[in-house]
């Protein structure tokens, strides 16, 4: 990219001489833009468009005459959008911007001569250069200085500027304009009423259609489909008794209620296209599993083609003229259903059987949990007795220690007694001791 | 030509869309133009008030900045619109704003860039004063406020 400095940039602008007739700015812009291809200064799109180091991007014009008038240096010129030093211009933009800019449609600027072009901006000069017909040409005789259209130019370079004097409506005409007058301009021109056919001046036409007894009207019943046309002057008596006049009203409060209940069926058959859609490509999803399922299912592989074979006669029979394509899709869809007709079924039996097992299973459990229970209560009971019992049995026994150990004391104080048989009872019954109170003890926990 | 090709376009626009507190009063030529301008938070310097921009253009907008300034209604009009109280906004409407200068104007500004610089200079004023020197310059100014020789001084607006 080019990269040139401010000065450069107005010397190039000075000795540029662009050939060009069309003021790019104000042309009537016929296609609307978009803000960014809006040159900021003169809010056109893009003209020559330049660019600053800072990214914004100028009309080549605008920027001059922006730095031209800035009341700094030049050297200090900051870009008028962010206000960063300039530092240089790069003359080199994008192409796709310029297109952009180029391609915008326009109106021809001699639209006030009768000019209807609309082209791409890029060709309106080339338009007013070669070919549009109603740009001003200079006068060919020099003294004269007014302009006439391109097309009306006199191929001997005669001035056609000259007044000529209508001989009917006395007005001044220009020879330029003099054979069109003649011919269909002039308001006094001699015309013949269409209808009626009495001959009248042009310029009283227009007052005359609209109160000519002879011209041939519709009947205002015409959009209802009345088919009367007749002479102003008999119209009035049909329209009193034209039937379709009367039943007007009826057909236009008809025509809004279909136009409503029209707009309500566009609406549901959209809604319609967006369900057709999703059951489009539930169907294909589905179209995918089967054989996934069929795999992984032994029951279904059993059930489905008998239900495709029971199927295909039928189709086959009543179907036979439509084309196969259709055919393929009517069965693909019905044995589809009935795939799932049959995994309905399927999923509605093991919930049964579910149900059926779990009433069972908690019936086990409960008369399970009752026997146990009264296990239990048996076995507290005998526990009970028997614990009676023990306690019954050793209450003597206690007795008879604590006796024992009344006498047996002095025995114990003395060990190296020379008694053995007093001795060994003594040794037998002192281990005993503990064990009894730690038995106590833990029947009053348990009790 | 220029400003009045760039002016239309820039009428179009204000038309279709405005900023909230902004509106036009009028414009029917393309020379001068009236905005209406109201502060949009609770300053209560500004509450409840609305004020009247004045834009003058000449040819050369918007190479050229406009002339900016406040007008007054008296109060007994149907829409009264009174100076705003304002550091650098004089009691006769002019406004020293160096946004408005030629050394401080951008031909990229639009008469919405300038409405929206305005209210939010009247947004974050609190100073309930006139500028120092004001009923002087009132009383002896009798230039066009673009041939007046402004002191940017102020960095905070």
């Amino acid at each position: 990219m080019t990269n040139i400095s401010l000065e450069d940039l107005l010397v190039m602008e000075a000795n540029c001489d662009r050939d060009e007739t069309v003021d790019l700015r104000s042309l009537d812009y016929v296609s609307s833009y978009d803000d960014h291809l809006m040159c900021p200064i003169c809010h056109c799109p893009f003209i020559h468009p330049v660019r600053l180091k800072c990214d914004h991007v100028f009309c080549q014009k605008c920027l001059v005459s922006a730095i031209k008038t800035s009341a700094a240096a030049q050297d200090d010129f900051t870009c008028p959008a962010c206000r960063t030093p300039t530092g240089g211009i790069y003359l080199k933009l994008p192409r796709l911007l310029v297109n952009m800019c180029d391609e915008i449609r326009v109106r021809c600027p001699f639209r006030n001569e009768g000019c209807e072009e609309v082209a791409p901006r890029v060709f309106i000069q080339t338009h007013v250069d070669k070919y549009c017909g109603y740009r001003l040409m200079d006068c060919p005789l020099d003294l004269c200085g007014l302009k006439t259209r391109k097309k009306d130019l006199d191929p001997d370079g005669r001035c056609l500027h000259e007044l000529h004097q209508c001989a009917r409506c006395e007005g001044n005409i220009m020879e330029q304009d003099y054979e069109e007058h003649i011919t269909e301009l002039c308001p006094n021109l001699q015309t013949t009423c269409p209808d009626c056919h009495t001959t009248i001046l042009r310029r009283e036409l227009k007052q005359h259609t609209d109160s000519c007894s002879e011209t041939i009207h519709t009947c205002s019943a015409s959009k209802y489909g009345c088919p009367i046309q007749l002479r102003r002057a008999d119209l009035a008596t049909h329209e009193q008794t034209c039937p379709l006049i009367s039943m007007g009203p009826y057909f236009d409060a008809q025509n809004a209620r279909l136009d409503s209940l029209e707009l309500t069926i566009r609406h549901l058959k959209q809604r319609n296209e967006i369900f057709e859609d999703g059951l489009a490509n539930i169907r294909s999803t589905l179209a995918q599993s089967p054989t996934a399922l069929v795999g992984s299912d032994g029951r279904v592989t059993a059930s489905s083609p008998t239900r495709r074979n029971n199927n295909d006669p039928a189709t086959s029979s009543s179907q036979s003229q439509i084309d196969s394509s259709n055919q393929y899709t009517a069965t693909t869809t019905n044995y589809l259903l009935s795939l799932h007709e049959s995994l309905r079924e399927e999923v509605g039996q093991l919930s049964h059987a579910i149900t059926d097992l779990d009433a069972r299973a908690s019936m086990a459990i409960m008369s399970e949990c009752l026997r146990i229970k009264e296990d239990m209560a048996h076995t507290n009971a005998a526990l009970g007795s028997i614990r009676m019992q023990v306690q019954w049995l050793l209450n003597p026994r206690l007795h008879q220690h604590q006796s024992s150990q009344r006498t047996g004391g002095v025995r114990i104080t003395t060990p190296g007694g020379s008694n053995p048989a007093a001795a060994g009872p003594s040794t037998t019954t002192i281990p005993l001791r503990p064990r009894r109170l730690s038995d106590s003890g833990r029947e009053g926990t348990k009790l | 030509m220029f400003a009045t090709k760039r002016l239309s376009k820039e009428l179009i626009k204000i038309k279709e869309h405005l900023p909230p507190g902004i509106s036009i009063v009028k414009s029917d030529n393309l020379e001068e133009w009236q905005m209406d301008i109201r502060v949009l938070d609770e300053n209560p310097l500004y509450l409840n008030q609305i004020y009247r921009l004045k834009f003058t253009f000449n040819n050369k907008y918007p190479i050229e900045p406009p002339e900016v300034q406040f007008i007054e209604l008296p109060t007994t009009s149907e829409t009264p619109r009174p100076i705003p109280i304002h550091p650098h906004i004089y009691s006769n409407g002019i406004i020293c704003l160096d946004l408005l200068s030629s050394a401080g104007w951008s031909p990229v500004q639009t008469v919405e860039s300038v409405c929206m610089s305005i209210q939010s200079m009247l947004t974050a004023n609190s100073r309930n004063e006139r500028p120092p020197g004001d009923k002087d310059f009132v009383s002896y100014n009798r230039r066009r406020p673009r041939d007046i020789n402004f002191m940017y001084d102020d960095d905070n607006i």
